[in-house]
């Protein structure tokens, strides 16, 4: 997906894992994923440079639909879908 | 898709390599693996509830002068104890924590009660090979 096509996405659930380090995103988004219904779209707030290859994998693995990252100033926002 | 398994021999008893294996065991947690771990010798005195994630207690495997900064690090990037690791991986997967009977007889421990409520059972060697022989990932720390 585009970075203007990721934008206009209607995210079901935001999760803020700024404040955590590896592997605090992905347990973050593992825990989240829990409270959406399948279809949803999820957005995971990332400051953590690993998180950016670690989520696409993680999606992959749980059967997730990886949409896309986009680079903000200092931290990243990675979409999915659940399954 | 199956369950994967992981087999981690846990043998120290440092504080560093100790949060490397909580951090191993949030990964794994993330991808839904059954978990066992095997406290072995050092292990088991962190086991100890007197001890557990009281850092004043534990030493470091490498560069043990550099403790200090170490630890003011990990807090500054609100990095877990190891023991909220282990605990927050159990609360998201099936981690089960077996402590050598041998280890525990080392530190003074013959009962499950004299080890901090994260560990499952008392176990012997046996347990350990078998569940290594059967697992998808072995790791020994």
């Amino acid at each position: 997906m585009t970075k203007e096509e990721l934008k206009k996405l209607n995210v079901a659930k935001t999760v803020d894992a700024r404040g955590t380090a590896c592997p605090g995103p992905l347990l973050e988004a593992k825990k989240a994923v829990g409270t959406i219904k399948s279809g949803d779209i999820m957005e995971v707030l990332s400051a953590d440079e690993g998180t950016k290859s670690d989520l696409p994998k993680w999606c992959a693995k749980q059967g997730h639909e990886y949409l896309g990252t986009i680079e903000e100033s200092g931290f990243f926002k990675v979409f999915m879908k659940k399954k | 898709m199956e369950q994967k398994k992981m087999c981690l021999a846990l043998y120290t008893g440092s504080v560093d390599k100790l949060t490397a294996a909580g951090v191993i065991l949030g990964g794994a947690a993330a991808d839904d693996m059954k978990v066992d771990i095997y406290v072995l010798l050092q292990g088991a005195r962190a086991f100890r509830k007197d001890i557990g994630d009281d850092e004043t207690k534990l030493n470091m495997a490498e560069n043990p002068e550099m403790k200090a900064e170490f630890m003011q690090s990990l807090k500054n990037l609100k990095v877990k104890t190891w023991v909220e690791f282990f605990k927050e991986a159990k609360e998201i997967t099936d981690v089960k924590i077996h402590i050598c009977g041998l280890a525990g007889k080392v530190w003074g421990g013959t009962k499950l009660d004299d080890f901090i409520d994260l560990a499952d059972d008392i176990c012997g060697i046996g347990a350990y090979i078998t569940c290594a022989q059967e697992a998808d990932v072995n790791l020994f720390i």
